[in-house]
């Protein structure tokens, strides 16, 4: 496919290091240029503005999933099939075998859980002052909750956050990191694939209502293997990268933290406040299926659309002062990081919870957050950092 | 202004009641209620009915002009 004259074009590949360490520009360069824009060095449609971004996952006639969440073939073809990469009544069907799971509502037994692992969490953490708070505060969360929840056995854990990584790397386009990826999913598909077999989730998991769905015929056993999948690699890195964010932006503007301490009832604004200003997710893909248009850039069928979260997040045309991180920000809430529409994220109620609760905890003592030198984890996908000294102090 | 819900979409993550509690509650099975079905939102509720409209995470609401 090549671009036409109307078309606007960006040069720049926005995969390398330095595009992924500092992205914002980037993204202020391709929501100023149109609607739409083609990236050479991806051969994608970039989709950077917020009311395009949110169109464009919402019209899932013309764009589909299948064959485009990822910038490479090979990721969409390992994937196709899975709800994130399936589209229509297949999808629908697919979703609803888990998404019942997940909802606030049947979540609702899991909440004194993840509060009292996050109050002990945070106090053991509180008492020794210095810690990583991504090793030791985002990572621990979600890896003391998620395998317990979707029932994935003992053996096999110690892989989950790099497959989870690997995973993520996939969907970029065919660079280093993705090449590097792709054998590690395999890994963990073989790994799902064997799990499926065995029967070896935990009793009362979500898996284990995974394995029921394919007994009662509801859904097929190569289905089953996906599903297994489908859940655990997305719900690790995108909460850690979230917990990591906040306490990294709450560490930057004190004033914040000060204002959530005051009013515990902004958390939930908080939470999307992170996930606007640091969406976890830079970027989900979409496949052209007719000829049609973004805001009257054509876009023939065929094209791949690279719909930029992140860049939507921080939109002008959509948030007053973008560039600023403000808990109190009245429409936080339509912020895409958890995507939007029939695929949008069936697992956010879980973050939410994950996140709200350590920062409930922390809010009630920690009264600064004293920052070392954060490292980024970098990832095709997930806006991440890989590592943030950190002390805290709980005096006025 | 009126808005359509699509039953059958809405997950219960009650965003939309977080927005506008005068218009959309959640039971206690999770199940969405929404006050103005089938008729017009009344002017003073439009607001906040638009915005919990527009929060919904998986597009089950949708403002009709």
């Amino acid at each position: 496919m090549t671009s036409t004259a109307a078309v606007p074009t960006y040069q720049a590949d926005i995969y390398t290091d330095e595009a992924l360490l500092e992205p914002y520009e980037h993204y202020r360069a391709l929501r100023d240029l149109g609607p739409a824009v083609w990236l050479e060095a991806h051969g994608a449609f970039a989709v950077a503005r917020y009311a395009d971004a949110r169109a464009v996952l919402a019209n899932t006639e013309d764009f589909h999933s299948a064959n485009g969440i990822a910038l490479n073939e090979p990721a969409n073809s390992a994937i196709l099939g899975c709800t994130l990469a399936s589209d229509g009544e297949l999808h629908a069907h697919l979703r609803q075998v888990v998404a019942h799971r997940l909802t606030p509502r049947s979540l609702r037994p899991m909440r004194e859980t993840v509060t009292a692992r996050a109050d002990e969490l945070v106090a053991g953490l509180v008492e020794r002052g210095s810690f990583d708070a991504v090793a030791d505060l985002a990572r621990a969360l979600p890896l003391s909750i998620v395998p317990d929840f979707i029932g994935w056995p003992q053996e096999g854990r110690e892989h989950l956050l790099r497959w989870a990584g690997a995973n993520f790397d996939s969907f970029g386009p065919m660079n280093a990191r993705a090449e590097r990826a792709l054998p590690q999913c395999g890994e963990m598909a073989g790994f799902g694939a064997e799990i499926v077999r065995t029967g070896n989730v935990l009793p009362g998991s979500l898996g284990a209502s995974v394995l029921e769905s394919r007994d009662r015929g509801d859904i097929t056993t190569e289905q089953t293997m996906m599903l297994m999948l489908d859940y655990l690699a997305p719900s690790l890195d995108t909460t850690i990268s979230a917990v990591g964010s906040a306490i990294w932006l709450f560490g930057r503007f004190p004033e914040q933290w000060d204002l959530v301490r005051r009013d515990p009832g902004l958390i939930p604004n908080a939470v999307n406040e992170v996930v606007r200003y640091e969406s976890p997710i830079r970027a989900f893909g979409r496949l052209a299926v007719h000829d049609t248009e973004i805001d009257g850039v054509p876009v023939p069928a065929g094209s791949r659309v690279l719909v930029v979260y992140a860049a939507a997040n921080r939109d002008e045309r959509k948030f007053p002062d973008p560039d600023v991180f403000d808990v109190t920000r009245a429409d936080a809430v339509q912020q895409l990081g958890f995507g939007y529409g029939e695929h949008g994220c069936a697992g956010q109620a879980l973050a939410r919870m994950e996140t709200e609760s350590l920062l409930a905890a922390l809010a009630r003592s920690v009264t600064r957050f004293e920052l070392g030198e954060p490292e980024r984890a970098l990832n095709n996908l997930i806006r991440a950092l890989g590592s943030l000294p950190v002390t805290v102090h709980t005096g006025a | 202004m009126q808005i359509s819900v699509d039953y059958a979409r809405c997950e219960g993550h009650g965003l939309c009641e977080d927005q506008a509690p005068d218009v959309f509650t959640l039971d206690d099975e999770g199940d969405l209620h929404y006050r103005f079905e089938g008729q017009d939102v009344p002017a003073e509720h439009a607001v906040a009915a638009g915005r919990g409209a527009a929060s919904c995470p998986v597009a089950a609401l949708k403002v009709v002009p």
